[in-house]
C-alpha cells in the first residue's frame, strides 16, 4: 500500500527514518506479514511510546530498530540511522560485523523479563566486562562507568557485580540490565516492555528511573509496552501499532485527549481506570487479525463501529485533519471519529 | 557444613546397610558358607574328622568370623574387620580378597575411566553439534543412530565384537589384559598391548554409551539456544563461538555431570558380564569366578568395593554440583539437583 502524504510526523531532527519497513515469515500455510509496511520517524533525544495489543507487531518493531529479527524473519524496507556524528548509516545495509558494532555501541536493548536476560552461571560482573571486552572498550574504565550506572540506579555496585542473576530480585535485575544497557554509552535504548513482569510499584519506579536516565544523557528512548497510561506518563510521542503497522502517531498528550483513530479510543476506552464508571468500560469486540490474511483496505474495518464500503475498498493514508500536523492517523473519517467513539477517559495524567 | 555432615552420614548408612544386607542374604543363601567350608574339609579328611573348634577356626581364617557366635556378633566382628581394611581371604585363590582387589581393581578403573570419558567427550560433542543443527538432516541422521546404539546391550555389542572382531578377523585379542610375554613395565610395548586388549571392552562400552549422552546434551543444548539470554548475548556482540562454549555448552553440560558420577557407579557393575565376556582379569570378573566358586569372602570383598565406589561417586557429585553451578549453592536449594 502507498502512503503518498507526508509521514515526517512533524519530526524535525529525526534520529531514526523508517521507510516500508515489512518483516515476513515465510510459513506452510502462507506467508506472515507481522510488521507491515510502517513508516516512523523518531525525533533525536525523546522518548517514543509505542502501544499496541499481543500479537500486534510490538516486538517486531524494536527488534527491526536493531536489525535484530529472529530467524527466519524476513526484514525489508529502509532503516536509516543518523548518529548525533558521523554519517547516516542504513541499517539494513550493513554487514554482519557492522550492524554488531552498532548494536549495543550507539543502539542498545532491554528485553522483557529481565529475569532471563543474563547467563544464570555468570556473575552480573561478567556479563559486564564481557560487554566491555567485546566491543574493545577499557575494561577498568567501563566498568568505572559500570559502577556509576548501577548507583544512579540505586543498587549497590560492588554486591551486585558479584552476584549471580538469581541472586537479585527481579527489579535489581532489571535495573542491572538497564545499566548494562547503557554501559557502552548508546545514542538509542529500545525497551520492548521492560517492566512486564514487574509488580506496580516496581514499574512506577522504573520509570522514574528511566525518565531521569534519559534527560541526563540525551538518550532516545523507544518505550513499547502494552500498558497505555503506563507510558502514557513517560513518552513525548506514542504511536499506536495495530494489525503490525501505526494506525496513530502523534504528542503523547494530543493523542491521549484527542484521538484521531477509533482504534486508539477503543483502546482508551477499555482501558481499566478507578474514575471511569464500570458501565461505561468497553472491551474492544471481536479479535485481532492474523498475520497471515490482514484485512483489506483499513485493517480495522470488521471491528470499526465506523466503517463503511470506503474503509472496506480503501487502506487509508495517515493523515491529520482537520487538526495538528503532527498528529496523524490512518482513518477515513478522522474529523468524524469525536462523535462516533467518544473518550470516556476523564482525566489523564500527563505532566 | 549441616549439609556436607548430614550428605556424608546418609552415605555412611547406605554402605553400612548394603554390609549388613548382602551379609545376611549370603548367610541366608542354601548352601551358605559354613556348609562349603565343612564340605571342604569333608572331602579332603572324610567325613569323620570334623570337629566344630577346626570349622570355627577355619572360618576365622576366612570369613573373619567364627561360626559358633551367634549371628549378630559374627557380624559385628566381620564389619569390623572390614573397616579396619581386612575382608578376609578367598577360598579359591587362598590369598587375601584384599590383594586380589588391589591387583584386579586397577584394570577395571583403566577400562572405566577410559570407556566413560570416551561416551561423555563423543556424547556431549556430538549432542552439541546435533542441537546447533536441529532438524536438518546431520540431527536426524544422528537422532535415530543415537537411539538405536543406546537401545543396543554394551554385552551383546560385546558378544558381536568377540565373534567379529577377535574370533572371524582375528584383529583383536579375545581376552586377558595384556600379552602375556610381557613383564608389567612402562614400557611402549606393554603399553601397546594393555591398549590393544582393551580396545574391544572399552569400544563395546562407548558405543553403545554415548547414543545417551549425545540425545540429552542435544535436549539440553536445544533449551539452552532458546534461551533469552542466548539472543541478549548475540545482541551485545559476544561472538558465537564464545556463546557455543560459555553459554550453551557450559550450561547444558551441568546437568550430565551428575548423570556422569552415576554411570561411574553402573559401570562399576556393568564390568561384571563385560570382563567375562573379555577375560578380562578386573574387579567384575573376579565377582563373577567368586560366585561360580562359592568363594564367600571374595564375592562379599568386591561387592563391598563396587558398592563404596557408586556411593562415594554420588556422594562427590552431590557434594561438589554447588562448585560447579552457582544457582544450587545455596545448601537448602541444593537438594532439589
Amino acid at each position: 500500500m502507498q502512503t503518498t502524504n507526508d509521514v515526517t510526523f512533524g519530526v524535525t531532527d529525526p534520529i531514526f527514518e523508517i521507510r516500508n519497513a515489512s518483516v515476513t515469515f515465510d510459513m506452510e500455510r502462507g506467508t506472515s506479514r507481522v510488521m507491515d509496511s510502517v513508516d516512523m520517524n523518531i525525533q533525536r533525544g525523546e522518548i517514543l511510546g509505542v502501544v499496541g495489543e499481543s500479537g500486534s507487531g510490538k516486538s517486531m518493531f524494536a527488534s527491526a530498530l536493531l536489525d535484530a529479527i529472529p530467524d527466519p524473519g524476513q526484514l525489508s524496507g529502509e532503516i536509516t540511522f543518523r548518529p548525533e556524528s558521523g554519517e547516516e548509516i542504513e541499517l539494513l545495509q550493513q554487514s554482519e560485523s557492522e550492524i554488531k558494532q552498532i548494536r549495543w555501541e550507539e543502539i542498545a536493548m532491554v528485553f522483557q523479563g529481565a529475569m532471563s536476560s543474563f547467563n544464570p552461571t555468570m556473575t552480573i560482573g561478567d556479563h559486564f566486562e564481557e560487554t566491555l571486552d567485546v566491543h574493545g572498550y577499557d575494561v577498568d574504565d567501563g566498568m568505572e562507568r559500570g559502577r556509576d550506572l548501577l548507583s544512579e540506579l540505586y543498587l549497590e555496585p560492588e554486591q551486585v557485580l558479584h552476584s549471580y542473576p538469581h541472586e537479585l530480585s527481579g527489579g535489581m535485575q532489571q535495573r542491572a540490565l538497564l545499566a548494562m544497557s547503557l554501559l557502552l554509552d548508546p545514542e538509542v535504548l529500545v525497551m520492548d516492555e521492560p517492566t512486564a513482569a514487574l509488580d506496580l510499584l516496581m514499574q512506577r519506579s522504573i520509570i522514574e528511573l528511566i525518565r531521569k536516565i534519559g534527560q541526563q544523557r540525551d538518550l532516545t528512548i523507544v518505550f513499547i509496552t502494552h500498558d497505555l497510561p503506563l507510558v502514557a506518563n513517560l513518552a513525548d510521542r506514542l504511536g499506536v501499532l495495530y494489525a503490525f503497522e501505526f494506525v496513530e502517531v502523534g504528542p503523547a498528550n494530543d493523542v491521549l485527549t484527542g484521538s484521531k483513530h477509533p482504534y486508539t479510543r477503543a483502546l482508551l476506552n477499555s482501558t481499566p481506570n478507578l474514575h471511569t464508571p464500570r458501565e461505561e468500560m468497553r472491551p474492544i469486540e471481536g479479535k485481532s487479525p492474523d498475520p497471515v490474511s490482514v484485512p483489506d483496505g483499513c485493517t480495522y474495518h470488521p471491528r470499526c463501529p465506523m466503517s463503511d464500503d470506503n474503509c472496506v475498498a480503501a487502506d487509508p493514508p495517515f493523515q491529520a485533519g482537520s487538526g495538528a500536523t503532527d498528529h496523524q492517523a490512518k482513518c477515513h473519517y478522522i474529523d468524524d471519529v469525536n462523535e462516533a467513539v467518544p473518550l470516556n477517559l476523564r482525566e489523564v495524567h500527563n505532566e | 557444613m549441616r549439609y556436607f555432615v548430614k550428605r556424608v552420614g546418609q552415605s555412611l548408612l547406605t554402605i553400612v546397610s548394603v554390609v549388613v544386607f548382602t551379609f545376611v542374604m549370603i548367610r541366608q543363601m542354601p548352601g551358605g558358607p559354613l556348609a562349603y567350608i565343612r564340605a571342604q574339609v569333608m572331602q579332603s579328611r572324610g567325613a569323620d574328622s570334623i570337629d566344630m573348634a577346626e570349622l570355627s577356626k577355619l572360618s576365622v581364617d576366612y570369613m573373619n568370623y567364627s561360626v559358633n557366635d551367634p549371628i549378630h556378633v559374627q557380624l559385628f566382628n566381620y564389619t569390623a574387620q572390614i573397616l579396619q581394611g581386612d575382608l578376609g581371604r578367598s577360598f579359591n585363590y587362598g590369598e587375601p580378597v584384599g590383594e586380589i582387589i588391589l591387583k584386579s581393581a586397577p584394570w577395571t578403573i583403566f577400562l572405566l575411566t577410559i570407556s566413560i570419558i570416551l561416551t561423555f567427550a563423543i556424547g556431549i560433542l556430538l549432542g552439541a553439534v546435533m542441537a546447533y543443527q536441529e532438524g536438518e538432516r546431520f540431527d536426524t541422521a544422528w537422532t535415530g543412530v543415537s537411539m538405536f546404539l543406546n537401545s543396543v546391550p554394551y554385552f551383546v555389542a560385546a558378544l558381536l565384537f568377540v565373534y567379529v572382531f577377535a574370533i572371524q578377523l582375528s584383529w583383536f585379542p579375545a581376552s586377558g589384559n595384556v600379552a602375556s610375554n610381557l613383564d608389567s613395565a612402562l614400557t611402549p610395548q606393554y603399553v601397546s598391548s594393555v591398549l590393544y586388549h582393551a580396545t574391544l571392552p572399552i569400544a563395546s562400552l562407548v558405543l553403545t554409551g554415548f547414543g545417551g549422552i549425545a540425545l540429552g546434551m542435544r535436549g539440553n543444548a536445544i533449551k539452552e539456544i532458546g534461551e533469552e539470554y542466548i539472543r541478549v548475548a548475540h545482541l551485545r556482540g559476544v561472538p558465537g563461538r564464545r556463546i557455543a562454549i560459555r553459554y550453551v555448552g557450559r550450561n547444558a553440560v551441568l546437568p550430565l555431570y551428575t548423570q556422569f558420577m552415576i554411570s561411574v557407579g553402573f559401570m562399576f557393575g556393568g564390568s561384571v558380564i563385560l570382563e567375562q565376556i573379555f577375560a578380562y582379569p578386573g574387579l567384575g570378573y573376579y565377582l563373577l569366578e567368586g560366585i561360580n566358586a562359592r568363594d564367600y569372602p571374595l564375592m562379599m570383598g568386591i561387592f563391598i568395593v563396587i558398592t563404596v565406589a557408586v556411593v562415594a561417586c554420588i556422594l562427590f557429585a552431590d557434594l561438589t554440583y554447588g562448585m560447579i553451578d552457582p544457582r544450587v549453592s545455596d545448601e537448602a536449594s541444593r537438594e532439589a539437583y
